[in-house]
C-alpha cells in the first residue's frame, strides 16, 4: 500500500494533514532541516505532533536534512534518539555519515534519503541502500521508466514528490550552492548549534537567488531578455497511476513553507485521487483537473510572495556585507 | 611537501597549455560528456593523454561524469574499464553511484571525491574511505576550520582549491543551448544537448549578471558553461599560503574549467612560488603584484568569503 505522507510546516498544518487522511506527517526540527525557522517545528511541537498522529494510527517522519558540521553530529544523534523515543519512526536525512550513525544506533528506524541526496541513478540507490537507507527520495525530475529501473535494481522504498520539474536543467535541491555563494551568515545558538543565513543544505532558506531576473550575455552582448536561472517545479497529477505501477512506495505532498490551508486542500485532492486509483484498474483523474489546476495557480501565488521575501533578503544582506575592494 | 593541481578537459588543450607549475593533472571535464572531445568520455584518447602527462612526471587523475544517468552508466564503465589497462594514479568521482560501481569491480586505485560529492563532515568521509575514496574535495560551503576538522578526524587527505572559478551548480543538460535561438526554435522539450548535434557555443563566454537599474557594475554575476555555472568572481587564497601551510594542509587545486589559454599557466607559477615560500618557512613576499596579475585575470574580481565563514564572493585580505 502506498503511502501519502504531507508536511507540517506548523503544528497546526500537521494536525490538518493527518485529519485530511495523510498517512504520515513530516515535519522539521528547528536549526536541522532545509528550511527557516518558521516553517520548523520545536521539540515541544514535535512531541505533540507525534502523540498526534500515534492516537490515530499514523506515522511521523523528523526532517533532519541538513547537511551539518561535524562537530554538531553528537548533538545530530542525540535528537534523533530523543525524538525515536518519542515515537517518530523515520528521519530524512541527507549526510550519509549521519545516516550511518543513526542506522548504527536505531536500526529500527526508517532512513530517507532525502532530495538534497542528488540521486541520478540507479547505483546512487544501491549506495544509499548500502549504507542504511529505507526509503530514497527521488529528484524532482525523474521519468517513471527511471523510476521502474531504479525500483528494479534496489530493494528499497522509492519515495517521490508530487510536484515535479521538465526534465534537465540546475540539479536543485542537491547540487546548488549559488545562494549561499551571495549571502550567508553563520552563528552559533547557546547550545552550540550552528545556524545559518542563506545556506539551504546547512540549515537556512534557499533564498532564490535563482529566481530573480538575470541578464544572460555572450561575449559582453545580452543574449536575450532577462530570464530567471531555474524552472520551479509543478503540482502533478495525470501520471500518478503509471507511477504507482512503476513501484512508488510513498507520495509526499510538498509545502512546508505554505499555507495550512492550502497544504490542507492539496492533500484532500490528492487522497480523492489516490484512494480512486486504488479502488479501480482504469481510474478517470479527468474529474480532478478543475481542482488541481485551481491548487497550481494557489501554489504559484504563494511561492511568488515567498520568492520575492527571500529574495530582498539575499539583496539587502549581499548589499550589506560588500566585497572589500582589492 | 605539497602538491598543486588543475585540471584539463582534452588532448588540445593538455597539448598547448602550460601546466609545468603543476604536480598532478585531472584530466577531463565531469561536468560535459559532449565537451570536445573529452577525456571523461572518450576512453580511445586516454592513452595519448597519460603518455603526455607522465612524460612531464606529473601524476593522472581521471575524472569521471558528475551527474551520470541510468542510461550513461554503460558508457561511463566502458570508460572505467579503458582506465583501469592505464597506469592512472586516481579517479575522481562525484557521484556515490559511480563509487560503488569502481569497488564492485575491484579498483586498486585511489579514489578522489570532487565537488559535487557533498562532502560536509568527517563521518561521511570515514564511510567513503570504506568505497575506496583517499582523498576528498570538502563542500565549497566549508571553512577553513571545518575542512581542517574533516582532515583530522578521518585522516584523509583533503583537497583545497586555492583559485579559480567555484562550481555553484551542475545540470544534466545545457543552459547555454536551451536558451540558445537554436534551443528556443528547438522547445524544452527538443533541446539539442545530448542529441549529438552540439554546436560548442560554450566556447565563448557566456555571463549571468543581475545588474543596478542604473546600469552601473552587476551586482551579482555567475559564468556559465553550459551544464556547469560557476562563481562569477576568482576564489583566490593567494595571500594566506602561509596559513594554509601552517595548518597542515598539502593538497592545492587551481580550478582551470572554462578558462582562456594562458590562465593556468599564469595561476599556478604564482601559487607554487608563494606555497613553496609558505611550506620552506620563508616570510611571505608583498602579495600586492601577484594579486593585480591574479585579478587582472579575473574579470569580475576576487573572492575567498566561504572560507572565512562569510559569503563565498567576498573576499578577506590577510590581516
Amino acid at each position: 500500500m502506498v503511502m501519502m505522507m504531507a508536511p507540517g510546516g506548523t503544528l497546526e498544518m500537521a494536525q490538518a494533514v493527518l485529519d485530511e487522511g495523510a498517512d504520515a506527517v513530516y515535519v522539521g526540527v528547528v536549526g536541522w532541516s532545509r528550511r527557516g525557522a518558521q516553517d520548523e517545528l520545536n521539540d515541544d511541537e514535535i512531541h505533540r505532533t507525534i502523540d498526534y498522529a500515534l492516537a490515530r494510527g499514523k506515522e511521523v517522519r523528523i526532517v533532519v536534512n541538513t547537511l551539518p558540521s561535524s562537530t554538531e553530529l553528537p548533538m545530530f544523534v542525540e535528537r534523533v534518539e530523543r525524538y525515536a523515543g518519542w515515537g517518530a519512526q523515520g528521519f530524512m536525512i541527507s549526510d550519509i555519515g549521519a545516516m550511518r550513525l543513526v542506522k548504527e544506533r536505531l536500526p529500527q528506524v526508517n532512513i530517507h534519503s532525502s532530495v538534497g541526496c542528488g540521486i541520478t541513478n540507479y547505483e546512487d540507490v544501491c549506495f544509499l541502500r548500502e549504507i542504511g537507507a529505507t526509503y530514497v527520495v527521488l529528484p524532482y525530475r525523474m521519468s517513471v521508466e527511471e523510476i521502474r529501473q531504479i525500483k528494479q535494481a534496489g530493494d528499497v522504498g522509492i519515495e517521490v514528490f508530487l510536484f515535479k520539474t521538465p526534465s534537465g536543467g540546475k540539479i536543485c535541491p542537491g547540487k546548488c550552492n549559488m545562494s549561499s555563494y551571495f549571502s550567508f551568515r553563520r552563528w552559533l545558538d547557546a547550545q552550540g548549534k550552528d545556524h545559518f543565513f542563506g545556506s539551504a543544505s546547512r540549515g537556512g532558506d534557499c533564498l532564490r537567488v535563482c529566481q530573480t531576473d538575470w541578464n544572460f550575455n555572450v561575449d559582453e552582448v545580452d543574449f536575450r531578455a532577462p530570464m530567471t536561472i531555474k524552472t520551479n517545479p509543478a503540482l502533478w497529477l495525470e501520471e500518478l497511476p503509471d507511477y504507482l505501477a512503476a513501484g512508488v512506495d510513498c507520495l509526499k505532498v510538498p509545502g512546508r513553507d505554505r499555507s495550512t490551508a492550502l497544504v490542507r486542500d492539496i492533500v484532500r485532492v490528492y487522497r480523492r485521487a489516490v484512494d480512486t486509483i486504488l479502488e479501480t484498474d482504469h481510474p478517470d483523474l479527468s474529474v480532478f483537473a478543475s481542482e488541481l489546476e485551481t491548487l497550481r495557480g494557489r501554489w504559484m501565488t504563494e511561492r511568488g510572495k515567498r520568492d520575492n521575501r527571500l529574495l530582498r533578503q539575499a539583496i539587502d544582506e549581499s548589499r550589506r556585507t560588500v566585497a572589500t575592494p582589492l | 611537501m605539497f602538491e598543486l593541481s588543475t585540471d584539463v578537459g582534452n588532448l588540445k588543450e593538455l597539448r598547448e597549455g602550460g601546466f609545468s607549475a603543476y604536480d598532478a593533472l585531472y584530466l577531463g571535464d565531469f561536468s560535459c560528456p559532449d565537451y570536445p572531445n573529452n577525456f571523461s568520455s572518450h576512453p580511445e584518447l586516454l592513452e595519448a593523454g597519460l603518455e603526455l602527462v607522465k612524460a612531464r612526471d606529473q601524476k593522472a587523475y581521471l575524472r569521471l561524469y558528475a551527474v551520470p544517468g541510468n542510461s550513461d552508466l554503460g558508457w561511463v564503465e566502458d570508460l572505467v574499464d579503458a582506465a583501469l589497462e592505464l597506469p592512472f594514479d586516481a579517479f575522481e568521482v562525484h557521484n556515490l553511484g559511480l563509487l560503488r560501481m569502481l569497488r564492485e569491480k575491484g579498483c586498486r586505485l585511489p579514489i578522489h571525491l570532487g565537488v559535487f560529492g557533498n562532502l560536509y563532515t568527517h563521518e561521511t568521509a570515514k564511510v567513503l574511505k570504506e568505497y575506496g575514496v583517499t582523498r576528498v574535495y570538502p563542500n565549497p560551503e566549508l571553512s577553513l576550520d571545518e575542512v581542517r576538522y574533516i582532515a583530522d578526524n578521518a585522516e584523509i587527505e583533503v583537497l583545497v582549491p586555492v583559485h579559480g572559478k567555484i562550481p555553484l551548480v551542475i545540470s544534466e543538460t545545457c543552459f547555454i543551448l536551451e536558451h540558445s535561438e537554436q534551443g528556443e526554435e528547438d522547445g524544452a522539450q527538443s533541446g539539442a544537448c545530448g542529441d549529438g548535434t552540439c554546436s560548442y557555443q560554450c566556447t565563448q563566454e557566456h555571463w549571468l549578471k543581475r545588474g543596478r537599474s542604473d546600469g552601473s557594475r552587476a551586482d551579482w554575476s555567475l559564468k556559465d558553461t553550459g551544464r556547469m555555472t560557476l562563481s562569477g568572481k576568482d576564489l583566490c587564497m593567494v595571500e594566506h599560503a602561509a596559513m594554509l601551510a601552517g595548518m597542515g594542509l598539502k593538497h592545492f587545486y587551481v580550478h582551470n574549467k572554462g578558462e582562456a589559454h594562458g590562465y593556468a599557466a599564469a595561476v599556478g607559477g604564482i601559487y607554487r612560488d608563494a606555497l613553496t615560500r609558505a611550506f620552506c618557512g620563508k616570510d611571505a613576499e608583498d602579495p600586492t603584484a601577484s594579486l593585480a596579475t591574479l585579478a587582472g585575470l579575473a574579470r569580475e574580481g576576487l573572492c575567498n568569503g566561504y572560507y572565512f565563514e562569510g559569503a563565498g564572493q567576498r573576499y578577506f585580505g590577510r590581516v
